[in-house]
């Protein structure tokens, strides 16, 4: 066995006392192709980072060589570890030889030495299958091309450790192949390449060597050979639900609160869904595959369209938030810093702000009722302590429940929720399941867009799956399960029907 | 495609591919600067004659510093609230160096020392504290204007009238002293430490990623930005062969107009030093033509800064437009 280049050993990491890695060691040997998988939020991206020398791990530590190093980005470099990442670190006013050469340009007298640059951005150019004028510059490009111009870059430092982060999210086929001709290539020079992706028939075609990882901890370290892709999805599912979930009984109606043909927003298109009163239903997918502007087009927050629509009882889509408020929908966005509450606020004032920009027109603010009322939602959502002080004193978890609580006094009809447990601790989580399956109780429809599969199992009369802006199933009762999910989100069928 | 553009871009092609779709980039608004040169031409035929091509390069010299100063820290992600208070500070230590035993040569060193220490102190505090350059640059108009006002307290000092006569005479030596700022602004952009002002303005953390001393670079900007910034207050000083603490005041707004109209971006890393220099030509011929029509000073500020909010928006609108037709059409 050839010595790894790139080595993590039991490296521990927490963000806020929040674990994320638990103890996970990886190996990245020359001239192997090493893939990464997980479920979201599984640690993969902090993993990367600490073999990236982007974070320090809190405990391990990460071997260059067999050499113990502290490592940082600009060490990392020097050792010739290369990252492509998801978010691109390209300048779009530059050209698309400038950026490939950025930070170590060939230089004649101090100036840049643009023939040295044009040579060899030509020939790196040609290998990742970039067939653009290099003094392009980078913003005329699609999402696909610039992504290949950051793989020339990666490449243009000859580096012996290749990590490349979902590479193939935004290529065409064409550009794909290119790619998985491009690792081929690289691994028989020797490179050792770290491959991270969610297409599993990606992996099981280039990949040699998996390492899989569950909340952070490593569930399988072995060669490729002889696995198949249904037994990789068992290794990244199944955690144990315990006592998080409260226990429930079916209470949907047959009347669709929500009953769209023919949705577009954004990312989506072509989606005919219906949302049931008295019904949870999951929107699952891997992250960013058009659930939130699945959601933020039926509240009528992004321009959207439909062949047709129905919204409790009306036809047509509301088309703005306003609208959307008085057919009785609320929306309860995903980024609760941003978007859910007014930090710098008080929490009672937060609380009020949906009532207020409505139902008071021009009259006086009566300051008895109004607390009052405040009074009430805080008791009814357990939000403790002085409701004057700002909004950011609260958790992360109290917050979302301030987030769901100032939507009641309107009392809506429809709850649309991104992702409301993402970042929030066990109790809250509790709670706000509790509170999501008692306003099923109460008849009212509840449309979950979720990351955690779990709770999209163990919360939802029914779960659709999202791929690519388009609801690839809509699973109901038994058919619900982590694995059918997680096989659905990430084409695992395809892989079966291929091979 | 990739055949015929790889041979096109041969040996030291690339270099002059890159610069051709700049200025390519920049095609309208050298148009409507021809144009508004011809109207001022045919209204004031005395522009063509040599003297009068002289007096017009002696108005713009000192915009198109203070412009492409601005460029650079808008393209560095910040603004400079202190160019004003800098080309003051400039002028007051030319008027007050060049008549002492440091003559003119060392005059001009100590007005140059002056705005690279003053831009490089400002760039400091800017990038190593992760302050907000608006916030840093206003506080530091008061100060280097205290400055100005503590070594000058009202106008005086001198500058050798042979300076007065080469600058600001009947020869164009002002267009000339711009075109050798243009060239060696030309030999700044071609090393990594120019070129990466435009990574480390548009996107930090990629540059800081890729390699870029993003901190090195931000305040190298900083530091040339404030030289440039003095040397106008030199030449302003040449041209009224005295110093004044306060004549610079005009030009933290009128170098901030030139480079939007220039098509520089508030975002950093957005715009090109070519357009930061056309938006200063278009702003000194628009202020002359204005002021030649004999419009009143108040009318004057109403229709630059109607230009200048206009330069701002049409590509907005276009732009909306262009996104609204694609969307009828898919």
């Amino acid at each position: 066995m050839a010595t790894p280049v790139l080595e993590a050993r039991d490296v521990r990491k927490a963000f806020f006392g929040n674990p994320v890695l638990k103890g996970v060691s990886i190996a990245l040997e020359p001239g192997r192709v090493h893939a990464l998988l997980g479920e979201n939020g599984a640690g993969k991206s902090t993993l990367i980072n600490i073999l990236s020398g982007a974070l320090a791990p809190d405990s391990g530590g990460v071997l260059v060589d067999g050499v113990a190093l502290p490592l940082t980005p600009v060490v990392a470099r020097r050792h010739g570890i290369a990252v492509v990442q998801q978010e691109l670190s390209l300048t779009t006013h530059l050209s698309i030889a400038e950026n490939i050469g950025l930070g170590a340009f060939p230089r004649r007298f101090g100036l840049v030495d643009y023939g040295a640059l044009a040579r060899s951005a030509r020939a790196l150019c040609e290998r990742v299958g970039l067939d653009e004028d290099i003094a392009r510059p980078v913003g005329d490009l699609s999402l696909g091309r610039r992504q290949l111009v950051e793989i020339a870059k990666a490449l243009y430092r000859n580096p012996r450790v290749l990590i490349l982060d979902e590479p193939t999210s935004s290529l065409s086929a064409h550009e794909t192949r290119t790619l998985i001709g491009l690792v081929t290539a690289l691994k028989r020079q020797g490179t050792a390449i770290l491959y991270i992706s969610h297409r599993l028939a990606e992996v099981m075609e280039i990949c040699d060597y998996v390492t899989v990882l569950k909340d952070g901890s490593r569930t399988a370290d072995r060669s490729l050979d002889g696995v198949d892709a249904a037994a990789l999805v068992r290794l990244m599912v199944g955690r144990d639900p315990g006592d998080l979930f409260p226990t429930w009984r079916p209470t949907a109606e047959q009347q669709p609160a929500i009953a769209v043909r023919g949705f577009a927003a954004g990312r989506v298109r072509g989606v005919d869904l219906d949302l049931r009163a008295g019904e949870v239903l999951g929107i699952g997918g891997l992250v960013g595959q058009g659930q939130e502007d699945l959601l933020l087009g039926l509240y009528g927050a992004i321009p959207a369209a439909a062949t047709t629509a129905q919204f409790g009882g009306r036809d047509g889509l509301p088309g703005s938030v306003t609208a959307a408020n008085s057919c009785g929908l609320a929306y309860i966005p995903a980024d609760r810093k941003r978007e859910g509450v007014h930090l710098v606020h008080a929490i009672g004032s937060n609380m009020l702000l949906p009532g207020l920009a409505r139902g008071a027109g021009w009259a006086w603010r009566y300051p008895a009722p109004e607390s009052t009322q405040i009074r009430a939602l805080a008791a009814r959502f357990g939000i403790k302590g002085d409701l004057g002080r700002a909004a950011q004193a609260l958790s992360g978890g109290n917050q979302q429940k301030v987030a769901l609580a100032k939507w009641m006094p309107l009392d809506p009809k429809i709850l649309l929720l991104n992702d409301p447990t993402r970042g929030v601790d066990i109790e809250t989580k509790r709670d706000i399941y509790t509170m999501l399956r008692g306003f099923a109780a109460e008849g009212r429809a509840v449309m979950l867009a979720s990351s955690d599969t779990p709770e999209l199992v163990h919360l939802c009369d029914r779960v659709a799956v999202m791929r690519d802006g388009r609801v690839v199933a809509v699973l109901a009762g038994p058919e619900i399960s982590e694995e059918r999910i997680v096989a659905l989100a990430m084409a695992a069928d395809d892989v079966r029907s291929a091979a | 495609m990739s055949t015929m553009s790889a041979s096109a871009v041969a040996h030291r092609g690339l270099y002059r591919a890159v610069q051709l779709r700049r200025n390519k980039g920049i095609g309208g608004l050298t148009i409507v600067v021809l144009l508004f040169l011809a109207a001022y031409a045919v209204l004031f035929p005395g522009l063509l004659t040599f003297e009068g091509f002289a007096k017009f390069s002696q108005t713009w010299l000192p915009l198109a510093l203070t412009a492409m100063a601005q460029a650079m820290l808008m393209l560095a992600g910040g603004i400079s609230l202190s160019v004003g208070a800098t080309v003051s500070l400039g002028a007051v230590v030319a008027a007050t160096t060049m008549g002492t035993p440091l003559g003119v040569a060392g005059g001009l060193g100590a007005v140059v020392l002056v705005g690279l220490v003053v831009g490089a102190i400002t760039g400091a505090i800017t990038v190593r504290l992760r302050l907000p350059a608006i916030i840093v640059t206003l506080a530091g108009s008061f100060i280097i204007g205290g400055v100005a006002l503590l070594i000058l307290p009202r106008p005086g000092g001198s500058v050798p009238t042979t300076v007065s006569d080469l600058l600001a005479g009947t020869s164009p030596v002002a267009f000339g002293l711009l075109l050798a700022t243009i060239a060696l602004w030309k030999l700044y952009a071609a090393t990594p430490l120019g070129l990466g002002l435009y990574a480390a303005g548009e996107n930090p953390v990629g540059a800081y990623r890729s390699g870029v001393a993003v901190d090195t670079v931000l305040i190298a900007a900083y530091a040339i930005s404030g030289a440039l910034t003095a040397l106008a207050g030199f030449f302003v000083a040449a041209q009224t062969g005295s110093g004044d603490p306060v004549i610079g005041s005009a030009f933290t707004l009128n170098s901030i107009a030139a480079a939007v109209l220039g098509g520089v971006g508030f975002g950093g890393g957005q715009g090109t030093m070519r357009g930061a220099f056309l938006g200063s030509l278009l702003l000194t011929v628009m202020i002359n033509v204005m002021f030649f029509l004999g419009l009143p000073p108040v009318a004057q500020y109403i229709a630059q800064g109607l230009i200048i909010v206009g330069a701002v928006a049409l590509p907005e609108i276009a732009k909306r437009r262009a996104h609204r037709a694609g969307r009828v059409q898919s």
